[in-house]
């Protein structure tokens, strides 16, 4: 698509990424040259206070902060590789789309919402929509050029996910055991992806199916299997494919196990696994390093004593945790949409955010707007509450530790604006999607109508 | 037999007493912080500037007082007597007159920069009235005001000296040589506690307070709208205004003239590190500079040889030694460490399991490139995603 090569000109243009690095706010905790330095000389790359990622990351990426070409700006060849991953990320996402907008167009007909196989009108390509947000997004644009490793880490997801709705198990392992090793909270989306594996792509919920198939009397062949049951069944139960699931959890297995031996390798002489464990995991999960950042956390754990600094991480991880079950429960139907949630909540949640995850979020939205454009209330709100957020972060930042006039609570009260965005945002999201499900149930009655 | 044990208890008994006194008392240095910064801490810039006043007064001489403000009061924008500070409210005596030099001002006083001063521990550039140049025959005082409390001293509102830095510096003050005798005085509260940790001999110490107890100011100045000195260096002006330069007060009759009930707190003074008795050393020793005067009618000759013998010893010498050591010792621990280490492998190989795992860490280590191997792996991992994602 000619739009997407537009995208991939505006990467490669030589932006110095020292400028927005050095002025801005620290949003890119990128230590991988450190670490690399570390590795270099016989020092476990974990003995400085940079670098809290991953010894495999290190290997790839690390020889490539080194390398210079004459006459070009530096770290060009780390900037092609984040350029690479983001394009990669949006083919992914593009495919990710495709399949999504068909399931839609499908549950459509056979709601008896559209007429006919043609009429596609109205149906948005969510795929290429999103493909796009993700490209386009600043966020992204800012998180690539400042050499974090957000986009890495962003494919990995994306991988994931796209390998659980076209249904590659090994490729959705893959994806889910790499997100996890280099962050710990794409661990949650094992839920999602093993209801995309068992139960299927989106669809609204199988009572509607039923009531149509009760005021339907023709018979109509169709692929999904949520239909099919619906028709050979009268009881509501959607089929869970044990044989897939298990497949993939093996997958998993097969997979962690070379990873956990590879990064034993690297590290052998470094202290080994448990070492990887504490300063990676451990560091996720202590909140160690309270520098600011766009997240809400470090200046509360500045100020809260030793005594209670165990009972607040705990409260602060369980959060997280306590929302999965419900939305698992009430959004079963929608694996993907509930990918989207817990991608958006733990962003929101995490130990420490950068607007790399909300450029992940922002774009998996966009795979929705066939049922969440026309319900959402506060989007113009929304748009202009980020866009502002995002413009004055990084002048509060300015304000704060280069000029010295202003102090951390314009900083932070930044932070908190930009949690309350994200929670809006995520609670308008899912009550926009619940109200389309209850739209689709009050109108199948009239299955005359064309729903868009 | 009676005449030579005689000369020999003699010879023990001088040798006893100037054991550590080998070095005759040849000046005086006075090292005066104020540690308080903001115009409602105007007392204790007032404390310094008086303590400074009265030091030169009675004989000190500018290249041997180091005086540390935090703040400036006398040209602070709340002073309605610009260019002058009072200890009194009868604004009798201007403590910032023509000449006054102040060493450190401002944010220069800092913990670091007084216990460079203290130690003598300076960069290259730091000029010669920033630095403390005492030698093994100075007697110093050290006057300390501001804030403080249990083992500590607060500076510039921002960092504490804890009592343990204090008696840190005063020991290598002392192992370097630098002073024969040292007065502590201290007025913040709790002030005693500040010299609870000091050992070296020849220290001796008082304080304003005692642990859980406050030192007060001691009048306010309506005028000038803050309190104006505090009580205890109130009563040691008092003390000092009745002196002049001959007189041959002792610090005994100093330290007994603080009234606890006038002072509303307890100074305590430490004399456990003190050798001679108070009553014999006059306050001069340590607040004036009286010189040992040689009248001579003939014209100027040569410096004496018990003059040529107080050289300051320069820092070089002993720094290197020390760092040389410490760093033989760090290695050798190292070295310690990575023994043990081996020698607690060693005993786990008893099991089959551990044996592999042994032998499998050895071949490990025998690997040099481990990272084009990890590279190589991930690189065939990624193939194996390829191709059974498109062939599953």
């Amino acid at each position: 698509m000619p739009v997407l090569d537009l995208g991939l000109i505006f990467r490669t243009s030589p932006i110095d990424p020292d400028l927005i690095r050095g002025k801005s706010q620290p949003l890119f905790p990128s230590g991988v040259a450190e670490g690399y330095w570390l590795k270099q000389a016989s020092m476990s790359p974990y003995a400085g206070s940079m670098y809290h990622g991953s010894p495999l990351l290190l290997s790839l990426l690390g020889p490539l902060t080194v390398q210079r070409i004459k006459g070009q700006p530096s770290h060009l060849f780390c900037s092609l590789v984040f350029v690479i991953a983001d394009i990669l990320s949006a083919m992914l996402l593009r495919g990710i789309g495709h399949k999504l907008q068909m399931a839609y167009g499908l549950n459509a007909r056979l709601l008896g919402l559209l007429k006919s196989p043609r009429d596609k009108e109205g149906i948005l390509p969510s795929g290429d929509i999103a493909a796009l947000v993700y490209l386009w997004n600043p966020f992204t644009i800012v998180c690539c050029v400042g050499l974090s490793t957000s986009p890495i880490e962003n494919m990995a997801v994306i991988l994931a996910l796209n390998g659980a709705v076209t249904r590659r198990v090994p490729l959705a392992a893959f994806g889910l055991v790499m997100a996890t090793h280099l962050s710990l909270y794409p661990a949650i989306l094992t839920i999602p992806v093993i209801f995309l594996l068992g139960y299927g792509l989106d669809a609204p919920p199988l009572k509607l199916f039923l009531q149509t198939r009760n005021v339907e009397s023709d018979n109509r062949s169709s692929t999904s299997s949520a239909s099919k049951q619906a028709k050979l069944k009268p009881t509501a139960h959607l089929p869970f494919l044990w044989r897939t699931v298990v497949h993939f959890v093996f997958w998993v297995l097969v997979w962690s196990l070379c990873v956990l031996v590879l990064c034993g390798l690297s590290l052998s002489k470094h202290g080994g696994l448990e070492e990887m464990f504490k300063r990676t995991y451990g560091f996720i999960l202590s909140i160690e390093d309270l520098s600011p950042n766009i997240g809400v956390f470090w200046y509360f754990f500045a100020e809260v004593f030793d005594f209670f600094r165990s009972f607040f991480l705990i409260v602060f991880h369980v959060n997280i945790l306590f929302m999965l079950l419900p939305l698992a429960i009430r959004l079963k139907h929608r694996p993907c949409f509930l990918a989207f949630i817990y991608l958006a909540i733990s962003s929101l949640l995490k130990s420490y955010p950068s607007v790399g995850d909300s450029a992940l979020y922002l774009s998996l939205w966009a795979l929705f707007v066939n049922e969440l454009a026309v319900d959402m209330k506060f989007s113009f709100f929304l748009f202009c509450g980020y866009l502002g957020v995002s413009l004055l972060s990084p002048v509060m930042h300015n304000l704060w530790i280069w000029r010295g006039t202003g102090n951390a609570n314009f900083y932070f009260g930044n932070a908190i604006g930009y949690a309350c965005f994200q929670i809006v945002f995520v609670v308008e999201s899912v009550s926009a999607m619940l109200n389309h499900d209850r739209a689709l149930k009050k109108c199948n009655p009239n299955h005359q109508e064309v729903k868009n | 037999m009676k005449n030579l044990t005689l000369v020999v208890m003699l010879l023990c008994y001088s040798f006893a007493s100037s054991s550590g006194d080998s070095t005759i008392h040849t000046n005086n240095w006075a090292v005066l912080v104020c540690t308080s910064r903001f115009w409602f801490n105007y007392r204790h810039m007032a404390n310094t500037l008086s303590l400074y006043r009265t030091v030169k007064r009675l004989g000190i001489p500018d290249e041997r007082i180091i005086l540390m403000l935090a703040d400036d009061m006398a040209c602070n924008s709340r002073n309605q007597y610009p260019a002058q500070v009072f200890n009194n409210e009868n604004h009798q005596i201007n403590l910032y007159g023509d000449n006054v030099e102040v060493d450190y001002r401002g944010y220069e006083v800092t913990v670091e920069n007084f216990l460079r001063v203290l130690t003598g521990r300076h960069e290259n550039a730091v000029p010669r009235s920033k630095r403390l140049l005492s030698d093994e025959g100075s007697h110093i005082l050290l006057y300390m005001t501001g804030h403080g409390g249990d083992e500590f001293l607060k500076f510039q509102d921002a960092e504490e000296l804890q009592s343990h830095d204090l008696a840190d510096a005063v020991k290598q003050m002392k192992e370097k040589r630098r002073f024969k005798e040292l007065l502590i005085m201290v007025d913040t509260c709790q002030a005693a506690t500040l010299f609870n940790q000091l050992q070296s001999p020849g220290v001796l110490a008082i304080g304003s307070s005692l642990k859980g107890e406050n030192s007060y100011s001691h009048h306010l100045d309506s005028d000038i709208g803050v309190s104006v000195v505090d009580r205890f260096t109130y009563y040691t002006l008092a003390f000092f205004e009745r002196l002049n330069i001959y007189d041959n007060a002792s610090l005994n009759s100093l330290f007994r003239s603080y009234d606890p009930r006038q002072l509303m707190s307890t100074a305590y003074y430490r004399t456990d590190l003190y050798q001679p008795h108070l009553s014999e050393v006059p306050v001069t020793n340590f607040f004036g500079s009286v010189m040992e005067t040689i009248h001579t009618d003939s014209a100027y000759h040569a410096f004496s040889s018990r003059i040529s013998n107080s050289k300051i010893k320069s820092d070089t010498p002993f720094n290197q030694p020390f760092n040389q050591l410490s760093e033989q010792d760090v290695k050798e621990d190292l070295q310690n460490t990575n023994n043990q280490n081996d020698e607690l492998k060693t005993e786990k190989q008893k099991c089959p399991y551990s044996e592999m795992r042994a032998d499998l860490h050895e071949k490990l280590k025998k690997i040099e490139n481990v990272d084009t191997m990890v590279n190589l792996s991930i690189a065939v991992m990624i193939l194996v995603v390829m191709v059974s994602s498109s062939l599953l």
